[in-house]
């Protein structure tokens, strides 16, 4: 419960629409009992043997009733279910932007599929409570107590009598509740599991084709949703169990209505309009009953949901901005690493390190070794992915202690796995920077990337869209766009992930080539499989496959050292001898 | 992201008002569970009657006892007595009632959940057999709607739906029917009325239906963009844009907040309309039945039995709006699915025959004849391609980016059907082969190496028969991953999550190759996967691959000359064209395109 209020607060914000709601909520009920008032005292008037004439004059007052019930009807939807609608929107916002500020960690731990059913579903159960479920819920609220002091002041005795099954009612959903709690949890993750598991699927469609997985895949799935079948089930029957029971109350009330109503009708205390009057509030009283049952269904739905979306939004992000951040001024781009080792979490021994390396500001710096070795691990310590152990300065001032805009900000990061957007390409590529680009820097870039004549040869130029709905771009297409985002914001670190694999020989070299006419000041950290992209560096780390240095020197030291750059290097030498053959 | 919109026209399905055909295929999935739908009904309709009993037993209650009392024809104790009976009786109602109110909810989530498995089970199965056109073509994750939210959208077609709209369209007959039996001019002036009430939902649903298909709309193309930013999350974070995305996820997040409002619009003028007709109803009861009972020609009992049948009747009238929603919602879903469901997949098993090559029918495994391939019109991306792969050799692919290299692969995997010409394995014509059959038989590496949750050995074996233990420790030692697989915890126990996505580039090639190797491929197809291992690695599985090799057939893409060197047969792709093909001696000699491609590489590597 207190999980759900930290929801309604959100709520509380549109204040007027909420207060106009509120009004308009008993109102609607309160006019709705006026009408039955107003046919009870007619059916009396008739049964005193008033004649038509006062059926005629209750007509006119059930016409008004009526326009006032219709008219806050219409409010209390409006104002408050439209409510719902905005704070739903807030909070897709803020979980949304929260999800954007998570580490790494947490995105390397959570599944997409389980993320993006938080961000929906959950987020649809909790609005569901809090927009229709409280405007019901409300209703119940005011028409419960107004319908009871009505029948006690009817008839004391009957009222009181009728209380009684409420209270069984009570009793029951605190009995249910927890069933329910339980049973639509477990519904929630099975469909989690299923989204999950045609996400993985369909995103993989090639690998899945490739090797003929068809059928293996459509049996896995459909044990998925034949254990989502049975937990609905499941609920289903908790659900019906619910339903029994706030309907049997309801008309156990009902048989005492009867009996005590029938007799003090034969007793004569109680007029014929008076019994309709009874049992027309009763029935009334009898929705918002059932409103509660339905709450009292969508209650723990709407707690699992709001647990979970909390737990989205109280998480912390592992690394964050410093309480007491130091100003760089202007920066420089130089690296200190001292001692820094890095270990993932649940590992037993470090990925990365011990390592102790200085990178001079304007200088290139390349790290290889075997695959697994700790390269991109290496690299993300730069962009504080992870926190790393030991000192890792920049310009002398630990990465810690720097805002993440300003360490983030003078980064030019391509990764490993090209990653674009589903967008034209200049807005990928602008992606990268800050501020708009000037006019001419995008094919200024196009040019630095080598893909002008390749953009040129698309549809709309730089404006043509890729990925999902536009052209697909080859391998090498993508990592050099990568590259011109990189660029787009002229960083004084450039960091390459591997990030030519995929670009052809020639046009690689043209690439290298451009890059270093383009950014002499620049500092550039360059992981590689292949010797041949570092060699022009001014100091080359090699990592052991435990992530440990190995070796640390330019590319003539490193020969000279004869350890394994050498043996490296030599292999792959004697592979292009061979080849001269 | 200003200027499209990618998944709002795929979405934006137009339904008919009603659309009978639509319908009819939705209750073709009720079919095999009839039996569960006539339990439920037949339980609806007991409720129904029990419902129907409690007002008759209040008229008996009235004009009985109550009555007899008054009017002095019957004496107190009696009265009571029968009283008494009447309400035990009730309690008899009313715990029949509960029991099938359970029976009810129970009933029918599990008669709409059987349908929605079979439902959700079908479609999938169906998605898997579409071409990988149909995939590139439109995001995952309105792919992703289709067998979650859209399906759920039917299971309530088919209980809220179906069975109680029609269910609802008996009671309201049923108890018309009863209203007249009680007294005419009564309900005549109901019959009257009723119309008005139906004629409301008519007008409303139409407007109803467009807002909820825009809703849909803008919802799947929010969540399109959601997972492409958790996606590329990395890139997000590290280029600090996480201001930009979510600027863009407002702007997707304004016009569904809009449209999420047109519908409660018109939900809010709904309810009110209907209320204010219901009350009318009531009042032209009031009036005549008030003008009857002052005239005393009706027992004031009778107007309470219909006074009651009228609130029974009322409910479902109004509901068929909300039933009606239901059934729209659910509608602008089922077009979606069958649309879906209604998409062939272009490249499918022959009609005839058994779907496999006769065997070694042709001395070459793979033979493509003048291929030519466009994935857009009139932009070739293949131009007349001839080459062919004996029995035993390796076949090397190079060119420059864009060449058309991976667009062979495809091809040869039957991902798309050539536009020109024709591609034999095995000497038989491709689209005359299953290509199930046809991928079994080959060892598939891509650039994307794609791994699936589950442990590493699931990973490896992929559901396939004859994949044992054995297989999987020759293939892992094949490919140089034995090492790591025994440095994970738990070995081939060990789970890798989604994509695999705490393992490196590499260590997740070196799993693609071992996957590949475990099914024993005549054909193994390597695209471009040695492009990221370092060198120790990738000579660890060139060494490897020789060994496969021997008796086995296998195409190479690569852009590293070391790795296709050793080739039998070198082709040389330029802008879709085949400019050079020979070995690596020969093309050296001829000093042509391979001879400036080797150039490069000697300079890069010297």
């Amino acid at each position: 419960m207190t999980l759900l209020l930290a929801f309604f607060r959100r709520f509380l914000r549109r204040k007027r629409a909420l207060v106009g709601g509120f009004v308009a909520v008993p109102a609607t009920r309160l006019a709705d009992i006026g009408v039955t008032l107003t046919v009870g005292a007619a059916l009396n008037a008739l049964q005193e043997g008033e004649g038509v004439a006062a059926v005629d004059q209750a007509l006119v007052w059930m016409a008004v009733w009526a326009a006032a019930q219709a008219l806050s009807s219409f409010c209390q939807r409006w104002l408050i279910v439209s409510n719902s609608r905005h704070v739903e929107r807030e909070l897709k916002q803020d979980v949304f932007d929260q999800l954007t500020r998570l580490s790494f960690g947490f995105h390397d731990r959570s599944r997409s599929g389980d993320i993006v059913s938080r961000l929906t579903s959950d987020i649809e159960n909790v609005r569901m409570f809090l927009g229709p479920g409280l405007m019901f819920g409300l209703g119940s609220l005011v028409m419960v107590p107004v319908t009871l002091v009505l029948l006690v002041r009817l008839d004391a005795r009957l009222a009181l009598t009728m209380a009684l099954p409420l209270a069984v009612l009570g009793v029951g959903f605190r009995w249910l509740t927890p069933r329910l709690h339980a049973a639509s949890k477990d519904v929630q993750e099975g469909l989690a599991d299923i989204s999950h598991r045609a996400q993985e699927n369909f995103a993989g469609v090639r690998i899945v084709k490739g090797f003929a997985r068809e059928t293996f895949e459509a049996e896995r799935f459909a044990e998925a949703s034949r254990t989502n079948r049975e937990r609905q089930v499941r609920l289903g029957r908790e659900r019906g169990l619910a339903h029994a029971f706030s309907i049997s109350s309801s008309q156990v009330t009902f048989a005492v209505i009867l009996l005590l109503g029938g007799l003090s009708l034969i007793d004569g205390r109680l007029g014929y309009g008076d019994a309709l009057v009874f049992v027309d509030l009763t029935l009334k009283l009898f929705w918002p009953l059932v409103a509660i049952g339905w709450l009292a269904g969508m209650y723990p739905r709407a707690t699992a949901s709001a647990q979970r979306i909390q737990e989205v939004l109280e998480e912390q992000p592992e690394v964050r901005d410093p309480d007491d951040p130091r100003e760089l001024g202007k920066l420089r781009g130089e690296l200190e690493f001292e001692g820094v080792t890095f270990t993932y979490p649940g590992a037993d021994r470090p990925a990365l390190g011990p390592l102790d390396l200085r990178i001079p500001a304007g200088s290139r710096f390349g790290v290889v070794g075997p695959t697994g070795c700790g390269k991109t691990t290496l690299l993300h310590l730069v962009g504080r992915v992870h926190d790393a152990g030991g000192q890792l300065r920049l310009d002398g001032v630990p990465l810690s202690e720097l805002r993440l805009d300003e360490l983030r900000g003078a980064l030019g990061y391509v990764p490993q796995d090209s990653f674009l957007f589903s967008d034209t390409w200049s807005e990928n590529v602008a992606f990268g920077s800050a501020t708009p680009l000037p006019d001419g820097r995008l094919a200024q870039l196009a040019e630095l990337v080598c893909l002008d004549e390749e953009l040129a040869s698309f549809g709309d130029g730089a404006e043509q869209l890729i990925g999902e709905r536009g052209v697909t771009l080859s391998g090498g297409q993508r990592q050099r766009t990568c590259i011109a985002r990189a660029l787009a914001r002229d960083p004084r670190l450039l960091i390459l992930d591997d990030a030519l694999s995929a670009v052809d020989t020639e046009t690689e070299r043209r690439l290298i080539d451009h890059l270093r006419a383009a950014g002499a000041e620049r500092t550039v950290l360059i992981a590689s499989h292949r010797l041949s992209s570092v060699r022009d560096a001014d100091q080359i780390l090699v990592l052991d496959k435990d992530g440990r240095p190995l070796e640390l020197g330019d590319h003539a030291s490193l020969l000279e050292a004869d350890g394994w750059y050498a043996a490296t290097w030599r292999q792959q030498q004697t592979r292009a001898e061979l080849e001269e053959l | 992201m200003s200027r499209f919109d990618p998944q709002v026209d795929d979405e934006l399905v137009a339904t008919k008002a009603w659309d009978s055909r639509l319908l009819w295929r939705l209750l073709g999935w009720a079919r095999p569970h009839r039996r569960r739908f006539a339990v439920s009904l037949v339980v609806l309709m007991a409720l129904f009657a029990v419902q129907l009993l409690g007002p008759y037993l209040w008229r008996l209650a009235l004009d009985g006892p109550v009555r007899g009392v008054s009017t002095g024809e019957v004496e107190r104790g009696a009265a009571l007595e029968h009283l008494l009976w009447i309400c035990g009786a009730f309690l008899g109602l009313v715990a029949l009632q509960g029991w099938l109110s359970y029976l009810e909810v129970a009933q029918l989530a599990r008669t709409g959940q059987g349908v929605i498995h079979d439902l959700r089970t079908r479609l999938f199965e169906h998605v898997g057999t579409l071409d990988v056109g149909f995939f590139d073509e439109r995001p995952t994750g309105s792919l992703v709607t289709r067998v979650t939210s859209d399906v759920e959208n039917l299971a309530e077609l088919y209980t809220s739906g179906l069975v109680v709209l029609s269910f609802d369209l008996f009671k309201v007959a049923v108890l018309v029917g009863l209203l007249f039996w009680i007294d005419v001019d009564l309900a005549l002036v109901v019959a009257a009325l009723l119309p008005l009430l139906i004629l409301i939902s008519l007008a409303f649903r139409g407007r109803a239906r467009d807002s909820f298909r825009h809703l849909r709309a803008r919802l799947a193309s929010l969540n399109g963009y959601l997972q492409e930013v958790l996606t590329g999350i990395r890139v997000v974070q590290l280029f600090h844009r996480e201001r930009l995305v979510s600027a863009r996820f407002d702007r997707l997040l304004e016009p569904y907040l809009q449209a999420s409002l047109r519908a409660l619009f018109y939900f809010a003028l709904f309810f009110p309309a209907i209320g204010l007709t219901v009350y009318g109803i009531q009042a032209a009861a009031l009036r005549v039945g008030g003008a009857q009972i002052a005239a005393g020609s009706m027992e004031i009992g009778v107007f309470f039995q219909f006074w009651f049948y009228l609130s029974l009747l009322v409910n479902p009238v109004r509901e068929l709006g909300e039933r009606y929603n239901v059934l729209q919602a659910a509608f602008a879903s089922a077009e979606r699915i069958f649309r879906v469901l209604d998409t062939e997949p272009r490249i499918t098993a022959p009609l005839r025959g058994d779907g496999r090559a006769p065997a070694a029918a042709d001395p070459d495994l793979v033979r493509f004849e003048e291929v030519s391939f466009e994935y857009v019109p009139d932009t070739p991306v293949l131009r007349s391609l001839s080459f062919t792969i004996p029995r035993g050799q390796t076949v090397a692919i190079v060119g420059a980016t864009g060449a058309g290299k991976s667009t062979v692969v495809n091809l040869l995997q039957r991902f798309h059907d050539p536009t020109g010409g024709r591609v034999l394995f095995d000497g038989a014509d491709l689209r005359d082969l299953d290509p199930r059959v046809l991928r079994a038989r080959c060892g598939l590496v891509l650039q994307d190496e794609f791994l699936f949750e589950g442990s590493v050995r699931e990973n490896l074996a992929l559901g396939r028969e004859g994949v044992d233990q054995d297989g999987l420790r020759r293939a892992l030692e094949m490919s140089s991953a034995a090492e790591l697989v025994e440095g994970l915890p738990g070995g081939l126990d060990h789970p890798l999550s989604e994509r695999g996505a705490q393992l490196s580039t590499g260590e997740r090639q070196l799993l693609a190759m071992a996957r590949a190797l475990a099914g024993d491929p005549e054909l193994v197809i390597l695209d471009e996967a040695t492009a990221s291992v370092d060198s120790r690695t990738e000579a660890r599985i060139e060494e490897a691959t020789r060994n496969l090799l021997t008796g086995r057939s296998a195409l190479v893409i690569a852009h590293r000359l070391s790795t296709v060197r050793r080739a039998d047969r070198i082709l040389v792709l330029h802008h879709g064209e085949l400019r050079e093909a020979g070995t690596h001696a020969e093309l050296l000699r001829r000093d042509g395109l391979y001879a400036r491609l080797y150039d490069l590489q000697f300079l890069d590597e010297d």
